[in-house]
């Protein structure tokens, strides 16, 4: 019997086993967990990951969930002191993880239905998990409408991967940025100006949103202004979530905790509090 | 419940005893007008009619700086770390009981925080009915003048040398009783608990909220867009001294150190405060909370809003440390609400 005594704040260890250049200051992270279970996550949700000796902090989960895979993938923005510590590991170095924690898009209200997927910056990250679970059950959804925002072209993510998606078929890509150089051909604009060109129908279409936090406001009331209900939209909310259990109090939006309420939060739910968006 | 009467000579005996098997804690006078709750020595005076103590209790469940895992930076390995010394604060007003109440219910909701959990439970809690009331109190008018539960006894000075105890857990009955046979409580020293009470409510309820606590929630619900908030917040130092001595505040930050080999190393958690400019900041330097205005709001709503809507009481137990501690005068519960109310009272 395994009379260790619990503690919420115990990190169980895992492995690096790849690093992918994803930018000048992202990378995409696989881990495999030592204990060689399934994360056993669901799209939407974070974990928390301790490099020892500098710190912990939360990262979305990039990876669909793996029922029978004990790996997953997250990636970083190399910005803090742990993302720093991160970025310096190589592949066979371990690291401490808590979670995964919070809630989840609800993937079954999405069935049979057209689903809006809006990734504003590093918003894809978080948005991959739920694009690639929902890409296994394709057929089971309507259409799949794929809006990338970024800031510079040199800032893009996941750049043949998105391309491989728009080619597949399976998702209409629609992609933006805000400041165009030289190498880009695409939309200009912020990733509002993509919505008119989406055609969506509002009364069969659900939206999955994530983004930096100046982002909400304005494609939400896009969404609404084309006629897409309030408990259609769908929205994660970063903030300084710390110790992923609710006690801490970093993460408060208004009485909400970011890291069990959230951080994918129905914004009828939300709505009223003026902290939120 | 049953209630025995104490005579003051019982007490070094009683004391001595516990002392052996808990660290004992009682109150006593630091200097004019500070009181707090220090290790008990036999020598000891003991400040019956203390007002308040300037440190609440929360620093005995949740300790100021707490371990909570050692790790090893090699292996990955980590380890729970609790500690849970066992303890008796003797002499907890109801108010601080209340707090202590608030900190059970929040702390041990959803994932239980097992450091806390075992802390508490090696905790013994004697509560004491005030004699004195704080200046900048306003407990009798927040619903904290009594506490139900949560103590294990409860003392009432009925006289110069006796008291009234009542017993609110098994184990406060088998400490009371380690001072020899016990004497239930004459109907005369219950009729004296009870008036002892009726006085202090009498003095306590002098100053206060003007208006039923429990419409707190409601009024803030209307004062989001308040000119209160920066009226008090410009002033605001961001020093966070009202999140420290308050007995309800409990967010704290999770910080970890290694050791002069880089091997093995401790993460602890720390308090923080929600004043403090950088609590809501996150990588990148994004502030959730970047103006005074902001966190100074984000308290009074927490103690105000938050709580109650989550436990049916307010977050604030009026026990007045804040108003003392507060260099620029603006943290002031009382104040803010009653300003609240009359800014409204047109549509009362």
């Amino acid at each position: 019997m395994n009379t260790k005594p619990f503690s919420p704040y115990v990190p169980r260890p895992v492995t690096l086993v790849e690093k992918t250049k994803l930018s000048d200051f992202v990378t995409r992270f696989t881990f495999e967990q030592d204990n060689g279970k399934p994360l056993a996550h669901k799209p939407g949700q974070f974990v928390n990951l301790s490099v020892y000796g500098i710190g912990e902090a939360p990262f979305s989960i990039s990876s669909p969930p793996r029922r029978t895979h004990n790996t997953f993938e997250i990636a970083v923005r190399r910005i803090g002191a742990v993302t720093g510590a991160l970025h310096a590991l190589e592949p066979g170095a371990k690291v401490g993880l808590r979670g995964p924690y919070g809630s989840s898009f609800p993937v079954m209200k999405f069935v049979g239905k057209d689903v809006l997927i809006v990734a504003g910056g590093l918003g894809y990250i978080p948005l991959r998990s739920l694009l690639f679970y929902q890409l296994r059950h394709r057929d089971e959804f309507g259409r799949m409408v794929l809006l990338v925002g970024t800031r510079e072209p040199k800032e893009r993510i996941f750049v043949d991967e998105i391309a491989d998606l728009a080619k597949s078929g399976d998702v209409e890509v629609l992609e933006t940025v805000d400041m165009p150089d030289e190498t880009w051909k695409g939309n200009v604009g912020v990733i509002t100006t993509l919505l008119p060109k989406a055609e969506l129908d509002p009364a069969n279409t659900y939206v999955a949103m994530v983004g930096p936090p100046i982002m909400y406001r304005f494609v939400i009331a896009e969404c609404r202004k084309k006629g897409i209900a309030s408990d259609q939209i769908f929205v994660s909310l970063e903030r300084k979530m710390k110790c992923g259990l609710g006690k801490c109090g970093h993460c408060q939006i208004n009485e909400l905790n970011a890291c069990i309420d959230g951080p994918v939060f129905c914004y009828t739910d939300i709505e009223a509090y003026q902290e939120a968006i | 419940m049953t209630t025995y009467t104490v005579y003051k000579e019982q007490l070094p005996l009683l004391f001595e005893k516990w002392s052996e098997q808990y660290a004992l804690y009682v109150p006593a006078k630091l200097r004019e007008g500070f009181y707090d709750l220090v290790p008990w020595k036999k020598e000891i005076e003991i400040a019956w009619d203390f007002d308040v103590a300037y440190n609440s209790p929360k620093r005995f469940l949740l300790p100021p700086r707490e371990t909570l895992i050692t790790f090893n930076r090699k292996t990955c390995e980590a380890a729970p770390v609790f500690e849970a010394p066992a303890q008796i604060l003797f002499g907890v007003h109801p108010y601080d009981v209340k707090a202590v109440n608030q900190l059970d219910q929040l702390l041990e909701s959803g994932a239980p925080d097992q450091n806390y959990v075992r802390r508490r439970a090696a905790t013994v809690i004697m509560a004491y009915e005030p004699l004195t009331v704080s200046p900048s109190a306003f407990w009798a008018t927040v619903g904290a003048a009594t506490a139900s539960h949560g103590y294990d006894l409860y003392w009432t000075k009925i006289g110069p040398a006796s008291f009234t105890v009542e017993v609110g857990s098994a184990r406060g009955e088998e400490l009371l009783a380690m001072g020899g046979p016990l004497l239930p409580s004459t109907a005369g020293d219950k009729e004296g608990a009870r008036r002892a009470k009726a006085r202090i409510l009498f003095k306590a309820r002098r100053s206060g909220l003007r208006y039923n606590w429990e419409e707190t929630p409601r009024l803030l619900a209307k004062c989001w867009d308040s000119p209160l908030w920066r009226r008090y917040s410009q002033m605001c130092l961001a020093c966070g001294s009202c999140n420290l001595v308050c007995p309800t505040c409990y967010c704290f930050d999770i910080r970890e150190e290694s050791d002069d080999h880089l091997e093995q190393g401790i993460r602890y958690r720390e308090w923080d405060g929600c004043m403090l400019e950088s609590f809501a900041k996150v990588a990148g330097n994004h502030n959730f909370r970047p103006k005074a205005q902001d966190r100074y709001r984000h308290r009074y709503f927490r103690k105000g809003k938050y709580i109650y809507d989550k436990i049916g009481e307010l977050g604030c137990v009026g026990c007045g440390r804040c108003v003392r501690a507060c260099t620029a005068g603006i943290a002031n519960p009382l104040k803010v609400f009653n300003e609240l109310w009359e800014e409204t009272a047109h549509e009362h």
